[in-house]
C-alpha cells in the first residue's frame, strides 16, 4: 500500500504533463518575440547610457553629430541672425536691417567700392553658378561615400548584436529542450514506479497464492484423515459386530422377533 | 592654468566626454537675452584676462565647427563664411588704403 501512495502523485503528474506542454508553447514564442523586440527597438525605449552616477546628462547632454548643418540664409549668413530679429521687427526686420547698413555705407562711402570689389562680384557669380549647377550632384555622391563609410564601420556592431540575439534565441531553445528533459524525468520515474507497482502487485498475488495454496492442502489434508478414520471406523465396527453374531443369538433373534409379530398379530 | 589641460571647472564624472565647444563654468545670460540697460554690466563681469579671452574664442571656433562645418550633410555654407571672414577682415585691414579710392568728393 506503501507504494502504491507513492506512485499516485506521479500519476497525477502525468495528467499535468499534457497542461504543462501546452503552457510552454504558448509562452515559448512570447518571450523570443520580446526579447527580438527589446534587442532591435530597446535603445529607443531605455534611458540614455549614463557613464556614472554623478553624470549630469540633462545640462550636459553627450556631443553629438548633427546631419543638417545650422541653416544659412543667402548662403553665408545664419539663420538664427535673422530670428534673433523677429520678437521686435517681425520677419522683415533683419532684411531692413541689412538693406539700411548697406545703403548707409554705400551712400557716405565708407564701403569704398573700387576696383576689387568688382572682381569679388564677378568671382560669386561664378561659384554661385558652380554651386547651382555641380553641387546637388557632388553631394549626392559625398553622401553615398558618407554611407559607404558609416556602413562599413557599423557592419561590426550590427552583425555583433545580431549573432548575440540569435545566441539569446538558442539558449532560450536550449532551455526549452531542458524543460523537456525534465518532463522526460518525470516520465522515466512514473514508469519506474509504475513497474514497482506492477512487482508489488504480482508479489501480493504470490503471497495470496501461496497462502491459499497452504490453506487448501490443509483442508484436503484434513478431509482425508477424517475419511480415513471414518472408513477405519466403520469398518472395524461392522467386523467386530460381525464377529459377536453367533448361530445361537441369531436362533434368538429370530425367535424373539416371531415372538414380536405374534404380540403385533394379537394386537392387531 | 597651462597649456594641454582642461578648464578647472571640468569634471569629467559630472560633464562625460569633453567638448571643446562648451563652456563648462558656471553660465551668465546669454547675450541675446541681456537688456541694454544691463549690457554694462554684463560687460563688466566678462572675464578679461587673455587666457581667458583666448579660450572663448577657442570654444566659438568649436561651436561653429559643429554648426556648419562638422554635420553630416555639411555644406559650402562654412567654406564661404570663411570667405566672406577674411574678406571682411582683409578689408578692414587694408581699410586705410582703400579709404584713396572713394570716387565721390561729396557724400550726403
Amino acid at each position: 500500500m506503501m507504494l502504491s501512495r507513492l506512485v499516485r502523485p506521479s500519476k497525477s503528474a502525468i495528467s499535468q504533463l499534457g497542461t504543462v506542454s501546452v503552457v510552454q508553447g504558448s509562452q515559448l514564442p512570447a518571450n523570443s518575440l520580446c526579447v527580438v523586440r527589446c534587442i532591435t527597438s530597446g535603445t529607443k525605449a531605455q534611458a540614455p547610457f549614463k557613464e556614472g552616477p554623478e553624470r549630469d546628462l540633462v545640462n550636459f547632454p553627450r556631443p553629438k553629430q548633427l546631419i543638417n548643418p545650422s541653416p544659412v540664409r543667402l548662403g553665408v549668413f545664419p539663420d538664427s541672425w535673422f530670428t534673433f530679429f523677429y520678437n521686435k521687427t517681425g520677419v522683415t526686420g533683419p532684411y531692413a536691417f541689412g538693406g539700411g547698413l548697406l545703403t548707409y555705407l554705400l551712400s557716405k562711402e565708407i564701403w569704398v567700392l573700387e576696383h576689387e570689389f568688382w572682381g569679388g562680384v564677378s568671382f560669386f557669380i561664378m561659384i554661385i553658378y558652380a554651386v547651382k549647377k555641380f553641387g546637388p550632384q557632388t553631394s549626392a555622391y559625398l553622401e553615398k561615400e558618407i554611407q559607404n563609410d558609416l556602413d562599413e564601420m557599423n557592419a561590426g556592431k550590427i552583425n555583433e548584436i545580431e549573432g548575440y540575439t540569435k545566441s539569446i534565441e538558442n539558449e532560450k531553445k536550449s532551455q526549452f529542450q531542458a524543460e523537456g528533459q525534465k518532463m522526460l524525468f518525470e516520465v522515466k520515474r512514473e514508469n519506474i514506479a509504475l513497474q514497482l507497482e506492477a512487482v508489488y502487485r504480482e508479489r501480493l498475488m504470490e503471497v495470496y497464492r501461496s497462502v491459499k495454496n497452504r490453506l487448501d492442502y490443509q483442508l484436503e489434508k484434513t478431509n482425508a484423515e477424517r475419511n480415513v478414520q471414518q472408513k477405519h471406523m466403520v469398518n472395524w465396527i461392522v467386523s467386530n459386530v460381525k464377529k459377536a453374531i453367533t448361530t445361537e443369538s441369531e436362533q434368538e433373534n429370530i425367535k424373539k422377533c416371531i415372538g414380536d409379530l405374534k404380540a403385533l398379530a394379537a394386537r392387531a | 592654468m597651462g597649456w594641454g589641460e582642461y578648464p578647472p571647472e571640468y569634471n569629467a564624472r559630472v560633464h562625460g566626454p569633453y567638448d571643446p565647444a562648451r563652456y563648462y563654468g558656471k553660465p551668465d545670460t546669454a547675450f541675446g537675452q541681456v537688456k541694454l540697460g544691463e549690457l554694462g554690466a554684463w560687460l563688466g563681469r566678462r572675464n578679461k584676462r587673455p587666457v581667458a579671452i583666448a579660450q572663448a574664442m577657442s570654444r566659438a571656433w568649436w561651436q561653429w565647427n559643429h554648426k556648419f562645418a562638422f554635420p553630416r550633410k555639411a555644406g559650402i555654407a562654412a567654406p564661404m563664411q570663411i570667405v566672406c571672414g577674411s574678406m571682411l577682415f582683409f578689408y578692414i585691414m587694408n581699410y586705410g588704403k582703400l579709404r584713396h579710392h572713394r570716387l565721390y568728393k561729396y557724400h550726403w
